[in-house]
C-alpha cells in the first residue's frame, strides 16, 4: 500500500508512544502488528529520545495506542476494529504533517 | 464559361492535375481498438448493461470439503519438540519482542540461562496448531506476532521480570506457571509469594498457635494457673450478669 510502503516509520516528530493492550482479546491483532512496527529497532533508530512504552493488562479493555507530539499534540488510536496498515498510515501522516521541512528538505 | 476561361489553363483535353489532394478520414473498422470519442465513451458507460444476479438455489453447488493441510514432516518434528518442552516444563512464558538486535537478545539469553531459563523460538503457526490438540488452547490467542518463549524447570518468576525489565522492547504477555494459565499481572503477583516452605511454615504456626498457647500455660507454676482461672470464672460470672440484666431490660 502506498501509506506504509516505507518499511520504516520515521518517529522524529514524536515524544512518547503509550501501547496498552490485553493479549488475550481477539482484537487486539493490529495494535500488536503496530506496536511491532513502531518498536522496530529501525523506527526507534530515527529518534533515540521517543520512549516506547507498552503495557500489558488484562481488564478485557479496548487496544489503546497514545501517542504525545514534541508540541504537546495528543494522536489517540483506537485499535479494535482497525487494521494495522490503517494504523500506520494515519500516525504516519500525521507525523509528516508535523515535522514538514525535515522531510522536505530530506527529500529534496 | 469556365470552359473558355480555362482554355489557357488546361490545354490538353482529358487532363490530370500534377498534385492531388488525397484528404482521407480514419477508418471506422480498425485491427486495434480504435479509440472511443469521449462522448460516446461516457455513453457507453451509463448505457452497460448489469445483469440481475442469480440466486443461486443453497443445494446446487456443494461447497468444497475443507482441505485439510497435512503437516509437512518439519512441521511434526517441531511438535514432538513442542510437545517435550510442554512436558518438561513448569513455566512457560510467552514474551512479545518489537525489537531486539542479536546484540540484546545475545545478553538476555546469557542472563536467563544463568537462572536455568531457556529461550525457544517456534513458529506461530505450528504453535497454534499444536495448542488447539492439547489442553492449552487457551494460550492460542498470545500467539500472534513477533514472539518468543520462555521455558524453564523451575517456576523462577522473580529472575525473569528482572531480566526482562532491563530490556525495554520485550513485553511479557502471558504464563503457563504448574498449568495454570496466567496473565502479567498474575505473574507479577506470583513472583511476589513466599516460597513453599514459607507458606507451609506460616500455616502449620497459625494452626498450631492456640495449642501452644494452652500448653505454654500448662506448663507454668501451678499457683499461676490457680489464680488465673479463678480471675476467668469471676469474669465470666460477671459476664453472665452483666448479659442477664441487660436481656431483663430488653424484655421489658
Amino acid at each position: 500500500m502506498a501509506a506504509s510502503s516505507k518499511a520504516t516509520v520515521v518517529l522524529k516528530a514524536v515524544k512518547k508512544i503509550a501501547v496498552q493492550f490485553c493479549p488475550f482479546e481477539s482484537n487486539v491483532r493490529s495494535t500488536r502488528e503496530f506496536l511491532a512496527m513502531v518498536g522496530s529497532e529501525k523506527a526507534r533508530a530515527t529518534n533515540m529520545n521517543c520512549e516506547v512504552i507498552s503495557t500489558v493488562k488484562h481488564d478485557k479493555s479496548e487496544p489503546v495506542v497514545d501517542i504525545t507530539y514534541l508540541d504537546g499534540e495528543k494522536l489517540l488510536l483506537k485499535g479494535a476494529k482497525l487494521t494495522s496498515s490503517e494504523m500506520l498510515s494515519a500516525f504516519q501522516s500525521l507525523c509528516t504533517a508535523k515535522d514538514p521541512q525535515a522531510k522536505v528538505a530530506a527529500k529534496k | 464559361m469556365a470552359a473558355t476561361l480555362c482554355v489557357k489553363l488546361l490545354p490538353k483535353q482529358g487532363w490530370l492535375p500534377l498534385t492531388q489532394s488525397v484528404r482521407h478520414g480514419s477508418k471506422a473498422v480498425t485491427r486495434h481498438r480504435r479509440p472511443m470519442h469521449i462522448l460516446k465513451q461516457k455513453l457507453m458507460a451509463v448505457t452497460k448493461y448489469i445483469p440481475p444476479t442469480r440466486v443461486i438455489p443453497p443445494g446446487a453447488y456443494p461447497s468444497k470439503t475443507k482441505h485439510v493441510q497435512e503437516d509437512n514432516p518439519l512441521m511434526l518434528v517441531l511438535k514432538r519438540n513442542l510437545n517435550n518442552v510442554f512436558q518438561d516444563s513448569k513455566m512457560i512464558a510467552v514474551v512479545q519482542n518489537s525489537a531486539s538486535n542479536a546484540e540484546d537478545m545475545m545478553i538476555l539469553k546469557h542472563r536467563l540461562n544463568k537462572h536455568g531459563i531457556t529461550v525457544k523460538f517456534f513458529p506461530n503457526q505450528v504453535v497454534r496448531s499444536f495448542l488447539k490438540d492439547s489442553v492449552y488452547s487457551n494460550m492460542a490467542p498470545l500467539f500472534i506476532g513477533p514472539t518468543v518463549m520462555f521455558v524453564s524447570k523451575e517456576p523462577k518468576a522473580k529472575e525473569m521480570l528482572s531480566t526482562l525489565r532491563a530490556s525495554p522492547q520485550m513485553t511479557l504477555l502471558g504464563a503457563c506457571i504448574d498449568n495454570t494459565l496466567l496473565t502479567a499481572q498474575g505473574v507479577v503477583s506470583y513472583s511476589k509469594l513466599p516460597s513453599v516452605a514459607v507458606v507451609q511454615g506460616e500455616l502449620v504456626s497459625g494452626l498450631t498457635m492456640l495449642t501452644s498457647h494452652t500448653a505454654s500455660m500448662l506448663q507454668r507454676h501451678p499457683a499461676h494457673l490457680s489464680a488465673l482461672l479463678q480471675q476467668y470464672v469471676k469474669q465470666q460470672s460477671s459476664e453472665d450478669s452483666t448479659q442477664g440484666a441487660p436481656k431483663a431490660a430488653e424484655a421489658t
